[in-house]
């Protein structure tokens, strides 16, 4: 049964990516103008999610859900429900990974220009198309509804972390799914749900460990 | 028979033999110069020995691999930094692939997968050197339960998007390398704080092991040619603006200290030469004389050099300037025994009574200042500083020479007819000055001597403050590509400055273990108290054979099958992949090998690749001979204070543990107190050898008093001159004071000793004030013409005596002969040819 659904999604997205059609320039132009105003006039996003990982580590892929809330430029938060669930905050500074069922937290800082940096900008690419432009090259396709993005990074330090990042937006513009694959082989599939642009309390982006939370610093202060 | 009769004889009738005695002389020189020359290149040999500080930092240079180490630097345009990311790795593999390049480090080792590999390659023995309760906790983790536990929390951690999973198992899959490698990543950190990229992404930092055979000069220049060749197209393949490519370290600068040698000889010799030169002509518009001035000086300088290579074996760098001193000093001989000489032939005496009449009137004046010349640079024994200690014998054996030489060779190029009179403005100028001068000395003294005063309470006075240079750039040579690629480097590099080393020689490994696990401890507690900002030490790495031993026991406790299994089964039942659990397998294997006491554990040293960029950390610590070490203290201020230095001289030191205290700034604020004493104490006993030797000479107070009054408005005048043009003085061109008492106190010597026995005023005081003027003339240019050279030792020497030999002519002629007149009058008596 598994096996026919996977041939059945495996021609889904045959025909999907045969029917999209390139854009011109142009078009491309008019498109990221489109996603621009959009994104200005609320700068903020917050969607459910449906994720599936094949990393290079383990034999068989991971799926988890949650829920994410961004703020451009760089303010995100992620919440993974279910048997393992985490709660993943960044304010542009720095960047907490909470996990309750161990009472424990990481702590990472960022903006300097780490891995991590690239890592988190990679993450927050399908929801942060602004400027896309200048950090990828970019080239886009249009489907039945709506459009594909392809980026490929610019930035050498981003491409050793992605190696290709693919955003599906539907006829709204709104991100509908994004497909990461890295250098090292390792590939996430993000189904986004239920985005809406309502205004996000500031208190969302910071995070203060609970009292009795054992906190690590794996890439030191 | 006189002294002045033999040489008159010799030098008339004796001519043959006298060029044969000089024949012989020069190829017994050149002999010496071309079997024995060899050059010390060493910039620190010409700091004085006897200095903790700077002993250890000659250690540190000769005896670490730094010593090898290149630093290379691509520097690119602000638009250009994402290119130049993408062309740094290019430019790696370059430089990777040069004959001369051992390794490389181009980016932090633990984000490379061969970096994490000698981290694991180098685990075991780290781990077994831990201390018992590290130790203790750190097995433990091979516990089956932990193992299980640990493994499911690495999955739920991926599940939740952590990269610490990732990064943790990629070096350490069975949980014991990151507790063993702790104390190592401890003390590397004072290395993070020095990256290999700039904030702005615009400058990348490559360091290089080279393979050059030795550190001698001709090797660095060797080295540096292949070096200089790779960069001219090292920027193939770059496609974006103007790249620089900078490279900086020992070699580099001491390839180019020693090439810049070369040119120091040419243009300080050939600039002497002009100048003394186109001095002495315009005196005397006398060819021949010039040309026996010329070959005399030579010839001083080629018998200094190999007498200097005789005693010494080699010479250091700042000798080179000894030619362009010599000539300038040695010079003033044959102006004064020309002067006089042509006077004879004008008085109408013949050859062999002009040369008697100029030996026998000048020779002791000649013998006292070549003594108070050779003195004063014999003083130089005195600063314990190799070079200079080698610049004052040179200097004292060819001035020595060049008294003899001028009082006799340099007649043998003198016509035997007698010159034709001609008109000569000088010596009509300081005739007339020299005339009004001791008729009315009133006037002159109302000028100069409220100058002088003014001068000396300038030098006096705190304000403005003479500037005392003591930074590591006091020393850099001028114009010089390494120092420009280091500034730039340091410039664009929010570095922190350079840290104060402590350097341990231990007898065998154990005692340099515990050496420094209790200066570890030590200095731990000084950074808690606030008193230094960090540290860095060996310790991680210098093994105890004691703890080995003793933590290898413990493994015995260990139940290895189970703990096997549980990894098997966990990885199997967490969904990892078994490759990424295949180093904890071996690791395990390796492990369960040391129980057999038999077994011997790995050497560190023996399992880091010779290519690992881990060694360039490594290599900071240890020297050639393993038991010879370093660490690094980083201070909460660059050293730059006497309370500085004692503060860190007192703390760092663990009783019981013999450490020397170094580095570049530490040693240089070291050094202040000792230059202090060079200016002050060795001056001071310069002056009171000067004073001495003119109460012997003069033998009348009022001329003593008039000569030291003399001396000390010339310093005056040359300290305030440098207060003015904001000269500074560094630990070396200090130096310059006693010299200029030696030389300065030759020209009173002359003007005062004729005054004494004049009997002319005209014929006698004027007919020595010219030949006085022009060899001070000749001496500042002489010195002067260091200035040029690109060594700012000799540079700042040169100035700063040429500074002073200004003040000291300036004095004698406008104070000293005005004085002597007014306290000893004596009647003007003009004649006419």
């Amino acid at each position: 049964m598994f096996k026919v659904l996977l041939a059945a999604v495996a021609l889904l997205l045959t025909y999907s990516f045969a029917s999209a059609e390139p854009l011109s320039p142009g078009e491309l132009k008019t498109l990221l103008a489109r996603i621009r105003e959009k994104r200005s006039n609320a700068p903020q996003v917050q969607a459910s999610f449906q994720e599936e990982k094949n990393i290079h580590l383990l034999n068989k892929p991971i799926s988890s859900s949650g829920k994410v809330w961004f703020q451009a430029p760089n303010k995100f938060r992620r919440e993974v429900t279910g048997n393992s669930p985490s709660v993943t905050v960044g304010d542009g500074q720095q960047l907490w990974i909470y996990y309750p069922n161990f009472k424990s937290a990481e702590h990472y800082s960022l903006g300097r220009r780490s891995p991590l940096d690239a890592g988190i900008a990679a993450l927050t690419a399908g929801l942060n198309l602004e400027n896309v432009e200048s950090t990828y090259h970019l080239s886009a396709s249009q489907k039945e509804k709506g459009f594909i993005l392809d980026l490929v990074p610019r930035n050498p330090s981003m491409k050793r972390f992605l190696q290709r990042f693919k955003v599906d937006l539907n006829d709204s513009l709104q991100v509908e799914r994004t497909e990461m694959l890295q250098p090292n082989g390792d590939r996430i599939v993000t189904v986004y749900s239920s985005e809406t642009r309502a205004p996000i309390p500031a208190a969302t982006f910071e995070f203060t460990p609970p009292a009795g939370t054992e906190i690590t610093t794996p890439l030191g202060r | 028979m006189r002294i002045s009769d033999i040489i008159a004889y010799l030098v008339t009738r004796r001519r043959g033999a006298m060029w044969m005695a000089i024949g012989g002389l020069t190829v017994a020189s050149l002999m010496v110069l071309v079997t024995r020359m060899r050059l010390d290149t060493e910039v620190l040999n010409l700091l004085p020995k006897g200095f903790e500080s700077v002993e250890g930092l000659k250690v540190y240079n000769r005896d670490f691999a730094q010593v090898r180490e290149l630093t290379f630097a691509l520097r690119c345009a602000p638009e250009d930094a994402d290119k130049l990311e993408e062309f740094a790795p290019q430019f790696a593999q370059r430089l990777r692939a040069q004959p001369w390049c051992t390794r490389i480090l181009a980016g932090a080792p633990i984000e490379t997968p061969d970096g994490i590999r000698d981290l694991q390659s180098i685990a075991l023995p780290l781990l077994l050197n831990l201390e018992p309760p590290a130790f203790g906790e750190t097995i433990a983790l091979l516990e089956p339960a932990r193992i299980r536990d640990r493994l499911h929390r690495l999955h739920q951690e991926i599940e939740a998007g952590s990269p610490r999973p990732e990064m943790e198992l990629s070096l350490d899959p069975l949980g014991v390398i990151g507790p063993a490698l702790k104390p190592f990543a401890e003390n590397a950190s004072i290395q993070e704080e020095q990256p290999l990229t700039s904030s702005d992404r615009t400058t990348r930092v490559f360091l290089v092991v080279t393979n050059q055979p030795t550190i001698g000069a001709f090797d660095c220049q060797r080295l540096m040619e292949k070096v200089n060749a790779f960069c001219q197209t090292a920027a193939t393949g770059w496609d974006g603006g103007k790249l620089e490519v900078l490279v900086t370290g020992r070699s580099a600068y001491v390839a180019e200290i020693s090439l810049s040698m070369r040119h120091d000889i040419v243009i300080t010799l050939l600039g002497s030469i002009l100048l003394v030169g186109g001095v002495f002509y315009a005196g005397f518009r006398r060819w021949l004389p010039l040309l026996g001035m010329g070959f005399s000086l030579l010839l001083c300088c080629l018998i200094a050099l190999a007498a200097g290579l005789l005693i010494f074996g080699e010479l250091n760098m700042v000798t080179v300037g000894f030619c362009a001193i010599l000539i300038g000093l040695g010079v003033d001989f044959a102006i004064l025994v020309f002067g006089r000489y042509q006077q004879a032939r004008d008085d109408g005496l013949n050859y062999e009574a002009a040369v008697r009449d100029a030996v026998s009137n000048l020779g002791r004046a000649v013998f006292f200042g070549a003594l108070t010349t050779a003195v004063g640079f014999l003083a130089l024994l005195l600063a314990q500083s190799g070079g200079f200690t080698q610049l004052g014998v040179l200097i004292a054996i060819g001035i020595s020479f060049a008294g003899v030489l001028m009082l006799t060779v340099f007649f043998l190029f003198l016509p035997r007819r007698a010159p034709q009179i001609r008109h000569d403005w000088i010596f009509s100028t300081v005739k007339s000055y020299v005339s009004w001068t001791v008729r009315r000395p009133a006037p002159m003294l109302w000028i100069a001597t409220p100058l002088l005063l003014a001068l000396t309470a300038l030098a006096l006075s705190p304000r403005p403050r003479l500037l005392f240079d003591v930074s590591t750039h006091s020393m850099e040579p001028k114009s010089s590509a390494a120092g420009h690629a280091l500034q730039t480097i340091m410039a664009k590099m929010p570095t922190r400055w350079e840290p104060v080393i402590g350097i341990v020689r231990a007898e065998n490994p154990q005692e340099l273990h515990d050496a420094w696990h209790k200066i570890a401890a030590h200095w731990s507690e000084l950074q808690a108290a606030g008193k230094i900002k960090s540290f860095s030490t060996p310790a991680a790495l210098a093994l105890s054979p004691a703890r080995l031993t003793s933590n290898r026991l413990r493994l015995q406790a260990i139940d290895f099958n189970a703990t096997r299994q549980a990894l098997q089964t966990s990885v199997v039942s967490e969904g990892f992949t078994p490759a990424t659990f295949a180093p904890a397998f071996t690791l395990l294997e390796q492990l369960q090998r040391t129980l057999d006491p038999a077994a011997p554990i790995p050497d560190w040293r023996t399992e880091l690749a010779p290519s690992s960029s881990w060694w360039f950390l490594v290599d900071r610590y240890f020297a050639h001979d393993p038991l010879l070490t370093t660490g690094f203290v980083s201070t909460n201020a660059p050293v730059e204070t006497q309370d500085q230095k004692q503060m860190l001289r007192k703390e760092l030191p663990v009783a019981g543990i013999p450490m020397s205290l170094s580095g570049w700034s530490f040693t240089l604020t070291d050094l202040v107190p000792w230059s202090r004493h060079q200016l002050i104490f060795i001056s001071t006993l310069m002056a009171i050898f000067d004073a001495s030797l003119l109460a012997f000479l003069y033998r009348d107070w009022r001329l003593w008093l008039i000569q030291l009054a003399t001396l000390a408005m010339s310093i005056g005048g040359m300290i305030a001159s440098m207060k003015l043009l904001h000269i500074p003085l560094n630990l070396l061109n200090v130096l310059a004071f006693r010299l200029v008492l030696a030389i300065g106190v030759d020209y009173g010597i002359y003007v005062l000793l004729v005054w004494q026995r004049a009997t002319k005023l005209e014929h006698d005081v004027a007919g020595v004030v010219k030949p006085v003027l022009l060899a001070g003339l000749t001496a500042i240019c002489g010195f002067g013409s260091l200035g040029f050279a690109n060594n700012p030792t000799l540079s700042g020497l040169g100035v700063a005596c040429a500074i002073g030999l200004s003040w000291s002519l300036a004095a004698t002629i406008f104070f000293t002969l005005p004085a002597a007149a007014a306290v000893e009058p004596k009647i003007w008596r003009e004649e006419v040819s």
